[in-house]
């Protein structure tokens, strides 16, 4: 009896430990790392044609395509992928919390959906006039580890060390949802969160991490930016549009 | 402590639920508008503005017959109103009514709670309601420069696409836009862009935002894939001359094409796009214009 308790106690364990080791071996999905020596983090499909773009403060760059028949100008709605999270270089991830990674990706992926909503509806299903937004935060580093306890005041979990986003940066890019083919893309270095660092897992509810919440609304708005740019009409299409455009319902239309 | 007698006890708690339950009825009603309407057909209110004309009429009763739903266009300011349940006002279909019901002006909605047929004659002169009722005001715009005005800021609009259409009318400073998108950056762009020329007072804003429903989705797709083939010219990078307007599975074809054998052609493709229900081919052919302009 005694031994029949033990095996079956012992094969419990045995089984723990292997399910435990097969989740551990699996990559955390979205979490990667800058490789060293790399600007960038090779998040886009495409970074060859990626230009300058002077408009915007920070060392940015960016391409719309300028196919007639594939643009910007031929979509009409977004599938926001989720945030992908690149951790800088030499940062140790086992000292970056997962709910905090999480955290950022989430709050990110919010305010660029707020950001573009109203000119790119948010549809949910691949259709040659939708695009996939995919967006990712790259470059987060470790930032001052919490020595005041688990929770704060309010109850909410803070983060056992936070995450210094001084170096982030944000490449995005908008690809058919159909064919994968790369329709813009837009890649920003702005050191919007020099110095910022977020806490806690709703940092966007507190006042100490408000430089952090305004470092990724703005980047947000700066994605939003490149989109309404290239979105404008050439002269050519200018002229075009006004010669095209006759309103109905006044006599003599 | 005071303690009360059963009988006024029951009597307390009864006063308190009468008093949570008017509280209730106050704070959950919504205000209810009674006034007189046109009952339009959704395609020719957008497109058909200013009086009830005859051709009005004859426009609202057969897009109607054809499948355009129902709606409510208030006659003192032109502003179209979708009921939630039309079966009301179906029967009112190119006539006046009497509609009342809760309004929602900014979704450009009304739940309805009754229609009656209205006679116009018991308007008193001189009431705003007459002004849709006035066939002088079936005229060109008095200021052909602002209108130009107004018809260039809309047309350079960067987020206009090939399904979305939006027109305007001038009566004197009051512009009446109207129209469907995809998008609600266009909704409120041609309002702000109107609003800041110098010369207009009053604006209406009727441009309806489409559903993005994935049914209607493949429907566009479907019609712009078919045009762009067989009727290419109409097409360049940013824009196009033929609009696809695609609601609830109907397919709205406007704009204008050179012949009457592309606007066929474009009815008829569009008639073969998979889902479809219906198509209202509402395109206007440049040559039979110049012919009756000539």
């Amino acid at each position: 009896m005694k031994t029949n308790r033990s095996i079956l106690a012992l094969s419990a364990v045995a089984i723990a430990i292997l399910a435990t080791s097969g989740c551990s071996r699996e990559s955390k999905p979205g979490f990667k790392k800058m490789a060293a020596g790399k600007e960038d983090s090779g998040f886009l499909s495409d970074y060859s044609k990626l230009t300058p773009n002077t408009r915007f403060e920070g060392q940015a760059r960016s391409y719309a395509r300028a196919d007639a028949l594939k643009n910007l100008h031929k979509y009409v709605a977004v599938i926001v992928e989720p945030v992908e999270v690149y951790l800088a270089t030499d940062v140790d991830e086992k000292n970056l919390p997962d709910n905090g990674r999480t955290a950022l990706a989430q709050y990110f992926q919010t305010a660029v959906t707020s950001a573009v909503a109203d000119a790119f509806p948010v549809v949910t299903e691949a259709n040659p006039l939708v695009l996939r937004l995919r967006t990712a935060i790259v470059g987060v580093d470790s930032g001052s580890q919490n020595t005041a306890g688990a929770k704060s005041e309010n109850g909410s979990e803070e983060l056992s060390r936070a995450l210094n986003i001084t170096k982030v940066g944000v490449e995005m890019e908008l690809v058919d949802s159909v064919s994968g083919e790369q329709i813009a893309a837009f890649v920003d270095r702005a050191p919007l969160g020099a110095g910022a660092e977020v806490g806690a897992v709703h940092f966007s509810r507190y006042e100490k991490f408000v430089a952090a919440r305004q470092a990724f609304d703005e980047w947000a708005q700066r994605v939003r930016d490149f989109m309404d740019h290239a979105h404008e009409l050439s002269p050519e299409d200018a002229q075009k549009a006004s010669a095209s455009y006759r309103p109905y319902g006044q006599p003599g239309n | 402590m005071i303690s009360l007698r059963p009988t006024t006890q029951r009597v307390l708690v009864l006063l308190q639920t009468l008093a949570l339950l008017s509280t209730g009825v106050t704070v959950g009603a919504e205000e209810i508008s009674t006034f007189p309407a046109y009952i339009d057909s959704d395609l020719c209110s957008r497109l058909m503005l200013g009086p009830i004309t005859p051709e009005r009429v004859a426009c609202s009763e057969k897009t109607h017959k054809e499948g355009s739903n129902a709606v409510i266009v208030r006659l003192r300011d032109n502003i179209v109103l979708v009921p939630n349940k039309d079966k009301m006002v179906k029967p009112f279909v190119g006539k006046m009514a009497e509609v009342s019901g809760e309004l929602k002006i900014k979704d450009g909605r009304i739940k309805l709670q009754g229609a009656k047929a209205f006679d116009q004659a018991t308007l008193p002169t001189g009431d705003p309601a007459r002004k849709l009722l006035d066939v002088r005001g079936s005229r060109s715009p008095t200021s052909p420069k602002l209108y130009e005005k107004i018809r260039h800021e809309l047309a350079m609009m960067p987020y206009i696409t090939e399904f979305d259409f939006i027109s305007f009318s001038l009566q004197d400073d009051t512009v009446l836009l109207t129209g469907w998108t995809v998008r609600i950056t266009n909704r409120s762009t041609a309002y702000n862009v109107v609003k800041n020329i110098e010369g207009v007072a009053n604006i209406i804003n009727n441009i309806e935002v489409l559903p993005m429903g994935s049914f209607d989705m493949q429907i566009r797709a479907g019609a712009r894939a078919a045009l762009q083939r067989y009727i290419p010219r109409y097409f360049w990078g940013s824009g196009s001359d033929v609009k696809i307007v695609v609601k609830n599975g109907n397919i709205i074809l406007l704009g204008t094409v050179a012949t009457k054998a592309d606007s066929d052609l474009a009815y008829m493709q569009c008639n073969q796009v998979s889902g479809a229900f219906k198509v209202f081919n509402m395109l206007r052919v440049q040559s039979s214009e110049s012919a009756k302009k000539g």
